[in-house]
């Protein structure tokens, strides 16, 4: 489809980006973009709270006491626990749980994203650089799997596999290498025809060697661009199997499991729903602002 | 430099002569039926994982006899592919199409047969094909407003870039691609038929219906749309041509609208090709949520319930859907930039 | 002169409108239950929403009044010839819709219909119908092939009485979508997972329904379906779930009617595990696990603070149990108490099973399928947990648990489920549930299975009473599972109209009508 603009494209763009990767100058570029600046402080601040869970949250996330269900924010139990967001169904402290939370949701979003990078670069890459019935067959597949509603598919492995975050992050991963191999096939087809792979060709190197030592990295700035973006799409994604019952197992907290069960409550306990659903907006947003950022930066020409 | 497909500098007409679109679209066309078997045959070895639905089918006080002769009758047993040793299944060779469970599947296909829902006991594509309208109502609703709303939105921004309209319109856009499907739809349900009373609750019917299903299905693709055609906008906008044009005295209007939208239209057809597919399988949340009588709706509770018939009718028919759309976009392409080459 | 006539037309207007508006059916009421029926075949289903829509196009021999009494419907009397033949006197001057006559020759094709195995129907029940005479226009002899006590209840449910000629003529598939019948009202149309649409028969049997328009719309999502009975898109909506029950019932447009359930919630325990052997199930092995032993199964229901739950999870919005049986079946036993929550007995009830440090278990549970079904298995897990007993929970989409879980004996050991038996029997709670060799028991006990067949097979109920308490009793020595609680139906009702719940899900729509 479009291919082959994007592939001129890009190569026009190539040439530009070779002058733009030194990483102070990377630095002082994001320094300058409030909003760029704004994301990152976002992200930062998720991650750090992800990774310091057990000493950042105030209590134990899976401590239930049903007698203290549906208390509202700022909510003091009997025995002086303070619930600063209040507490959900089965009276578990919300902030704990959103901490911890944070922890699930970004597991999924960058395992998810890794699974389907690579798998999705290495498809891209062997489409573009062999060619001709490869290519053909890699291009129908990926016909293939854009043509399958993705929630079906989903629902139809988990029903079979289970629900798990094993399984979650399969299906995600399986499912979103398309973007991925098709912009590294572009890139690949546009590169092919440049004189430094002439060059290793001509100096005797293997196939494997040339896509490896020299395509690879080429053609990782724009899997990086879109990478970053798909993280915010798989978070929400796995909200959406939450919704359907196909999401990581009680009494895990997940983002999207949180906002799924809490919303029967949203006229008694807006609470329940709302602090996941500003979580998982509050991401997506600080890693929009950062991929958009770094697509303006390293590859204005990828149109997503 | 560009030219326009009405125009007949293109040669679009000497490509219509040689043949070399016809070519093209034949070509994709038979890639295109491969695709959609494919597709069939993904989501059949998935189904038949678990071993067969007879147990489901069955009222939970059925014994273990009533439900072997239920297998036999559905035709569990059969292989789904081949059996071992395949070369019982190839004296006569046809043997594969009537003994096994994908061979009958795929002659019915062929002929239009998808078998009956054994949950409903009704021609599977029948089914199908009754919701259909429905959900194919919801996703061009929900890419007309998604389109009509972006792409202004979008080009509004470009041409005023970094003023607060363009920094308005892209915080909402971001605002748009960062929310649940189902949290929008429950929110637009509370707000505006409870409490406002404004539009229906659920259920299709007049145009009220429509409103709030069509605004929550298309708000991640008019997010997207929006913020795509901003970028793209500005991206002709900074080209030589365009400030050729301007200097040759050119008004602003006539240079936004006639020149520079038919180029960034590009990559934004592209999305909205994608974003269809999206669309049609991504209605399942919104059907429910809405109460919408759409063929997602089916799809999932059919597999649910392990019904491979309808399963397979709603999969293939909605990707078939798909493949057209993309193929209509496709042919839209080579008029738009015909610089676009056939391999 | 003109005031005059002005008063004569209004009069004359008024007596010609009055008997029109005081007799014929008028009015338009909706239903949004959960799910759309997949048939409109009376015979062909195993679901409540196909019972509750059908209920109005087709009627029963036998039906149960709001008390839950078994009253004669379409047959007028019955009584037990021999332990294999019961007799039934039907209704006179009774007409299906589309004409034809109901009598003896009607009744026999319906209830052999569903007697006919070849026919793959998937109501199961009657076909140990083997066959019905004739016997007169309006008498017919039912005979089963074993002695069978619970024909009539199962005839207040199942077996609708079908117009033979237009059966005949139709294919399976075309009676699926267009039911005609001798019930209350006439099928309009049905447009899938969209709406049925019924229209009152006013010369049913019973007398005209008082409205004019029934109108069933299934409405899976929950906050849609409330959303949906508040702004009166909907007159009547299932299943309100416990944490709205007070803000719908001070509800200016809307309230609630309830009543407690025909459904029981209840913890299966494994203390068997049946294996697959050359195509068939062997429940002989004792599970590889403690819940083998009695004293575990007995810890386990020590542990639970199941008034806790009901108060706290559900909201009231149910009523303890002591066994899986409700208070209107027939078999229940009002001297059986349910197990106080003691943790300390548990932990040493533990202890002199051999487990003096804990045990860990795995809990299954549907979700979404019962009202707060999850929440409730994590409430039961987390509690459990606190007791000493390590319990890990996992959930599953309702047909993954059906087929994964409940069929395939995957549930070990203990796993969540709702059982709604509208037969009002014991039998027909106990033995599929527990009966050792049943698709969904995993339990094992020879005197309970004892007791069990002879209760199948006994036609005298006070027999039958003794047998089904002394059954009982093992819940509390051998428990089998961990009874939780009887289930109370809330239904939204827009305050327009007149109808009360019933305490066995049906909705009958011959009993609304509009309030002036």
């Amino acid at each position: 489809m479009s291919d082959a603009s994007i592939a001129i494209g890009i190569g026009e763009a190539a040439a530009e980006r070779e002058n733009r990767w030194g990483l102070g100058r990377l630095l002082r570029e994001l320094l300058r973009n409030k909003a760029a600046l704004l994301g990152l402080v976002i992200l930062v601040t998720i991650a750090a709270a992800a990774i310091l869970a057990r000493l950042v949250a105030p209590y134990d996330p899976l401590f239930q006491e049903v007698t203290q269900r549906l208390k509202p924010p700022g909510w003091t139990t009997p025995e002086g626990r303070i619930s600063l967001l209040g507490t959900d169904h089965l009276g578990r402290d919300i902030l704990s749980r959103l901490i911890f939370g944070a922890r699930i949701s970004l597991i999924i979003g960058l395992s998810a994203v890794a699974m389907a990078g690579t798998l999705g670069t290495l498809i891209g890459l062997v489409a573009g650089y062999r060619g001709g019935r490869i290519d053909d067959l890699c291009m129908r597949l990926t016909d293939t799997m854009l043509a399958m509603p993705f929630i079906l598919l989903a629902l139809a492995v988990i029903a079979v596999l289970g629900p798990s975050l094993r399984n979650i992050i399969l299906v995600l991963g399986i499912t979103s290498w398309v973007s991925y191999a098709r912009v590294v096939r572009a890139e690949v087809l546009s590169l092919r025809t440049r004189e430094f792979v002439s060059a290793a060709k001509a100096l005797g190197g293997g196939g494997s060697r040339i896509v490896f030592r020299h395509l690879l990295p080429n053609v990782l700035t724009p899997v990086i661009v879109i990478a970053t973006l798909e993280v915010a799409r798989m978070i929400i994604l796995e909200s959406a199997l939450s919704f359907l019952g196909l999401g990581v197992q009680p009494p895990t907290p997940t983002w999207g499991g949180m906002l799924a069960d809490g919303r029967a409550y949203m006229t008694t306990s807006w609470w329940l729903a709302t602090f996941p659903g500003l979580a998982i907006m509050l991401t997506v947003l600080g890693i929009n602002l950062l991929g958009d950022w770094l697509r303006d930066v390293l590859d204005p020409r990828l149109q997503l | 430099m560009f030219c326009f497909w009405w125009s007949l500098e293109c040669g679009l007409s000497n490509w219509v002569r040689d043949g070399t679109m016809t070519r093209y679209l034949i070509r994709r066309f038979w890639q295109s039926v491969l695709v959609l078997f494919g597709i069939s045959i993904i989501i059949f070895i998935i189904l038949h994982l678990t071993g067969d639905p007879a147990v489901l089918l069955m009222p939970p006080d059925a014994t273990q006899e009533d439900i072997d002769n239920f297998r036999k009758l559905m035709g569990f047993n059969d292989p789904l592919f081949v059996r071992w040793p395949p070369w019982e299944y190839l004296s006569p060779p046809w043997r594969f199409l009537t003994d096994t469970q994908y061979g009958r599947f795929f002659t019915g296909v062929v002929r239009g047969d998808f078998g009956n829902s054994f949950r409903h006991q009704q021609p599977a594509l029948g089914l199908v094909m009754e919701r259909m309208p429905a959900t194919i109502e919801l996703t061009m609703a929900a890419m007309a407003i998604a389109v009509s709303v972006a792409v202004p939105v979008g080009i509004l921004s470009a041409v005023r870039r970094n003023t607060a309209l363009d920094h308005a319109g892209m915080v909402l856009a971001l605002l748009g691609q960062s929310m649940p499907v189902y949290w929008l739809g429950i929110m637009f349900i509370l707000l505006f038929a409870v409490q406002w009373n404004l539009l229906p609750a659920f259920g299709a019917g007049s145009w009220k219906h429509l409103v709030l299903p069509a605004v929550t299905l298309g708000a991640f693709s008019m997010a997207r749309i929006a913020r795509l055609t901003r970028s793209s906008m500005l991206e002709v906008l900074g080209q030589e041509y365009v400030r050729t044009a301007r200097a040759k005295g050119l008004s602003e209007v006539r240079l936004v609208l006639k020149h520079a939208l038919k180029n960034a239209a590009i990559p934004v057809i592209t999305v909205i090709g994608l974003d269809m597919g999206t669309l049609l399988g991504g209605a399942v949340i919104t059907e429910t949520i809405f109460a919408w009588p759409g063929v997602g709706r089916l799809a999932v509770q059919a597999i649910s319930y392990r019904d491979y018939p309808l399963v397979q009718a709603a999969v293939f028919t909605l990707a078939l859907i798909f493949v057209l759309i993309n193929f209509l976009v496709d042919i839209l392409y080579t008029y738009v930039d015909p610089r676009v080459a056939y391999k | 002169m003109r005031k005059w006539t002005a008063w004569i037309w209004m009069a004359a207007l008024v007596l010609a409108l009055a008997p029109a508006a005081w007799a014929a059916p008028s009015g338009k009421v909706t239903v949004a239950q959960g799910v759309d029926p997949t048939t409109l075949d009376p015979q062909d289903h195993e679901e409540t929403p196909a019972f509750n829509v059908l209920l109005n196009i087709y009627d029963t021999l036998l039906v149960r009044d709001k008390n839950l009494k078994i009253t004669p419907w379409l047959a007028t009397s019955y009584k037990l010839i021999n332990p294999t033949t019961w007799e039934f006197k039907l209704r006179q001057g009774v007409k299906f819709t589309n004409g034809e006559e109901f009598d003896a020759e009607v009744a026999k094709f319906s209830l052999e219909r569903m007697a006919n195995k070849a026919l793959n129907l998937r109501m199961t029940a009657l076909r140990v119908i083997s066959r019905v005479e004739v016997k007169d226009k309006y008498t017919i002899h039912i005979i089963t092939e074993k002695p069978f006590p619970t024909l009539d209840a199962h005839l207040t449910l199942r077996g609708a009485m079908v117009p033979p000629k237009y059966f005949k003529e139709h294919d399976k598939a075309f009676l699926a979508r267009n039911p005609v019948g001798t019930g209350p009202f006439k099928f309009v149309r049905w447009v899938k997972d969209d709406r049925i649409e019924f229209e009152a028969n006013e010369q049913w049997w019973h007398g005209a329904p008082k409205i004019k328009t029934l109108i069933f719309r299934p409405i899976p999502e929950e906050t849609t379906r409330m959303s949906a009975l508040q702004t009166g898109e909907v007159d009547i909506a299932t299943n309100v779930p416990p944490h709205l029950v007070k803000e719908i019932k001070n509800h200016p447009k809307v309230t609630v009617s309830s009543a407690p359930s025909v459904r029981t919630i209840f913890i299966p325990l494994y203390n068997v595990q049946c294996e697959m052997i050359q195509g068939s199930y062997d429940c002989t092995k004792p599970y590889p696990g403690p819940t083998a032993k009695a004293k575990v199964r007995q810890a386990i229901n020590y542990a639970v603070d199941v008034d806790s739950i009901i108060k706290n999870v559900l909201e009231g919005q149910g009523i303890r149990t002591a066994t899986p049986l409700t208070s209107n079946h027939f078999g229940y036993d009002p001297k059986l108490k349910p197990f106080p929550y003691d943790p300390a007995r548990a932990k040493k009830l533990l202890a002199e099973a051999g487990y003096p440090n804990g045990i860990s278990l795995m809990l299954h549970s549907p979700n979404g399928r019962y009202p707060k079904d999850k929440e409730v298995a994590e409430a039961v897990a987390g509690q459990l947990t606190q007791a000493g007993i390590k319990t890990e929970l996992k959930v599953y989409e309702w047909t993954t648990y059906m087929n994964n879980v409940a069929y395939r004996h995957g549930g070990g050991p203990m796993w969540l489920i709702g059982w709604g038996n509208t037969a009002w029997d014991a039998d027909y709670t106990y033995t599929p549930m527990f009966r050792t060799g049943q698709v969904l028991a995993n339990y094992w006990n020879p005197e309970f299975n004892s007791l069990l067949e002879d209760g199948q097979t006994t036609m005298d109920p006070k027999k039958r009473l003794q047998l089904y308490a002394k059954a009982g009793r093992f819940f509390l020595d051998d428990p089998p599972a961990i009874s939780l609680y009887q289930q109370i139906d809330n239904y939204g009702v827009s305050r327009k109209l007149n109808w009360t719940a019933r305490p066995d899900e049906r909705i009958e729509g011959f009993s609304i009508s509009l309030k002036p």
